[in-house]
């Protein structure tokens, strides 16, 4: 939640700045201006692979790229919603609520263990259906009730995941549709179906930013609504639009996570929403909107796989991820927050 | 102007907005005492009382942040982690075991304020982010598990579930804290510049409040009570667990809010997060009473904190709501 105001900024520029933001503008000058800075991910991504792979050479084994590729699969379909959001300016917290509604749609509607159902793929039709309406609700609360997003989305999080563990009756449920399995079963050109799936998602997503008017729209809400909604962009509907979009990418990654547990249950958007936030922020996308892009949100995406496979190859506990990727999360920030824009900081 | 009665106006005085959450707080406990006589008397009541204490401890932190117009995500990693750290330490420790966890909330909680006000991180990405590492840390200080307090340290928490004088100490425990904290927001420093903070943060600074150590100081109070209030559940439930207290945020959160502190800061306090989080306790109970099932007890808090945000939230704060 940040907050313009513009009387108190020649004084606040001057005085308020402490110790550690002059560091951190030192850093951010040595590393040069915004051209060198959309670069920073990418060379982290590198350099990242470069020492795991002296660390360890297994790392570079096709074995290791496509498992690599096949954990990249769900957080980098999630992402591509979460980068929407974020690109506003806005935040969706209701990331693993809406992924695990739409895994319990997909699981209860194809062949399962619990019920007689057998849809097919009509049950993944409905999850994604399920996602955007999630989504879609989320948009009207926020722009309906005017509260901010981080609030609505809070609020969202936990009705889908009351509504999935509801549903599911608290219990693991097993999906038994083979055609829909075979999406993390079944290899094409090497690698499983989901891995193309989230492929074709990013593809999707980067022609939704860079060739459609909601994408342009999206920026330029984020850049600055005030100027965004007097240059006539119909601020309320695209804000709701992108809602239901983004709620279209979790409904689609929560199909892909059933198909690859081959189950729904109550934890399975556990830890989803932190790995996507990382993704997004650590690609470069700036918190305050306007800047940034799936893009880097797929370099981010990798630089997060990447690490957490890298610190598996190389023997440290698998518990102490959340915490690295705490940290990863906070120095992104800090270091791409663009605080000549921010006067308060809530 | 020519209204027979200025409904409008007596519905958005700020006492109205006070007093609106007490009387439905007292409405619940008609609704419920109609449908089944019986329930005010002693025994259920303490009993409501021991059952609300966890969640108004958190709440109670949580309301420095809320109050200040910031939010504090990581209560429930920070409360889980004090619960693993007081189960893992206990069978050695002993009685030191409670200061260590209650230090562990103090710590996290002061690193998620200064992440937030000198790095200028949004506070909710920044207790977000610090959340994540203390989740982190428990997990791997836990290996994953949840950790029974065994004989031998049970000896030790006792206490915590004894009762005084026909009042159990949780309750005790709680009602010092809810003083403590009430005194601390009315009368010291602190609190009557977090308020100012919250109110117009332009204008505290200029009148020359310290803002960033004010906030520093709000936040390790939120840290440090979510820990209390993961050992009292820790010593409640004889079991420590990296995932106990992850079901508390929305309730206490919502606690806050329901309470009528607005998520914009500068208006509300820890008196009515106690009323608030009555209500939230009142209302999971007469959800079992009527008969909805357990699992939608998530969906009704996320309706509810929904709800309640949009009716006490001041939007002329707010250029833009993002």
């Amino acid at each position: 939640m940040t907050i313009h105001t513009e009387p108190l900024k020649s004084v606040s520029d001057i005085e308020r700045t402490t110790l550690m933001t002059l560091i951190l503008r030192r850093i951010a000058t040595l590393f040069g201006g915004r051209r060198w800075r959309s670069l920073a991910p990418l060379a982290v991504l590198i350099v990242l692979c470069v020492l795991i792979a002296i660390a360890n050479p297994n790392f570079i084994e096709l074995r290791n790229l496509v498992r690599l590729a096949n954990s990249a699969a769900v957080p980098l379909t999630l992402a591509m919603g979460l980068t929407f959001i974020i690109l506003m300016g806005s935040i969706d917290l209701s990331v693993e609520g809406t992924l695990s509604v739409s895994a319990m749609v997909v699981v209860l509607l194809a062949a399962n263990d619990a019920n007689g159902n057998d849809y097919g793929w009509w049950a993944v039709l409905a999850a994604v259906v399920a996602g955007t309406a999630m989504g879609f609700i989320s948009g009207l609360v926020q722009t309906m009730l005017r509260i901010p997003s981080f609030m609505a989305t809070l609020g969202m999080w936990f009705i889908g995941l009351g509504l999935s563990v509801y549903m599911l009756g608290g219990s693991a449920i097993r999906l038994n549709d083979a055609s829909i399995r075979d999406l993390a079963l079944h290899r094409f050109l090497g690698l499983p179906v989901a891995v193309w799936v989230a492929f074709a998602a990013f593809l999707l997503a980067a022609v939704i930013q860079y060739h459609t008017k909601l994408g342009r729209h999206i920026l330029a809400i984020g850049g600055d609504e005030d100027v965004a909604k007097l240059s006539g962009v119909n601020v309320v509907r695209v804000r709701i639009t992108a809602f239901a979009l983004a709620g279209f990418f979790f409904g689609i990654s929560g199909v892909l996570a059933a198909a690859q547990l081959g189950q729904s249950h109550a934890v399975i958007g556990d830890g989803r929403l932190f790995a996507a936030v990382t993704a997004v922020v650590v690609g470069g996308t700036a918190l305050t909107g306007g800047e940034g892009g799936v893009v880097n949100t797929l370099i981010g995406v990798l630089i997060v796989t990447v690490l957490a496979n890298g610190m598996i190859l190389l023997g440290i506990s698998p518990y102490i991820q959340q915490t690295v990727q705490g940290l990863m999360i906070i120095a992104a920030v800090a270091l791409s927050l663009d605080r000549v824009r921010l006067r308060i900081v809530k | 102007m020519n209204e027979p009665f200025p409904f409008r106006q007596v519905f958005e005085g700020k006492w109205t907005q006070g007093a609106i959450p007490l009387v439905l707080l007292v409405a619940l406990l008609l609704i419920i005492e109609i449908a089944a006589p019986g329930f005010l008397t002693g025994e259920t009541v303490s009993l409501l009382f021991a059952n609300t204490a966890v969640l108004f401890i958190l709440a109670t932190g949580v309301t420095f942040a809320i109050l200040l117009g910031g939010i504090d995500l990581s209560i429930q990693a920070v409360a889980s982690l004090a619960s693993v750290i007081l189960a893992q330490l206990l069978p050695s420790l002993g009685l030191a075991a409670f200061p260590l966890a209650i230090l562990s909330g103090l710590a996290f909680g002061t690193l998620s304020g200064i992440v937030h006000v000198k790095l200028r991180v949004p506070s909710f990405v920044a207790t977000l982010a610090t959340g994540g590492v203390v989740t982190g840390l428990a997990l791997w200080v836990s290996d994953g598990r949840a950790i029974t307090i065994e004989e031998a340290g049970r000896e030790n928490t006792a206490w915590i579930n004894a009762s005084v004088a026909g009042l159990p100490v949780v309750v005790l425990i709680s009602a010092v804290i809810g003083i403590a904290a009430f005194l601390a927001q009315r009368y010291t420093r602190f609190g009557r510049q977090a308020i100012a903070v919250g109110a117009g943060e332009p204008a505290a600074w200029a009148a020359g409040i310290n803002v960033d150590r004010t906030k520093i100081i709000a936040f390790a109070a939120s840290g440090m009570l979510a820990a209390v209030a993961g050992v009292v559940l820790a010593a409640r439930l004889s079991s420590g667990s990296p995932v106990l207290a992850n079901q508390l945020l929305l309730p206490a959160i919502a606690a806050v809010i329901v309470g009528g502190t607005a998520i914009t800061g500068g208006l509300g306090g820890v008196a009515r997060t106690a009323v608030g989080a009555l209500i939230i306790s009142i209302v999971r109970i007469g959800m079992t009473f009527v008969g909805v099932n357990i699992f939608l007890e998530n969906m009704v808090f996320g309706a509810v904190l929904i709800a309640a945000v949009a009716i006490t939230i001041d939007r002329s704060k707010i250029a833009v709501i993002k």
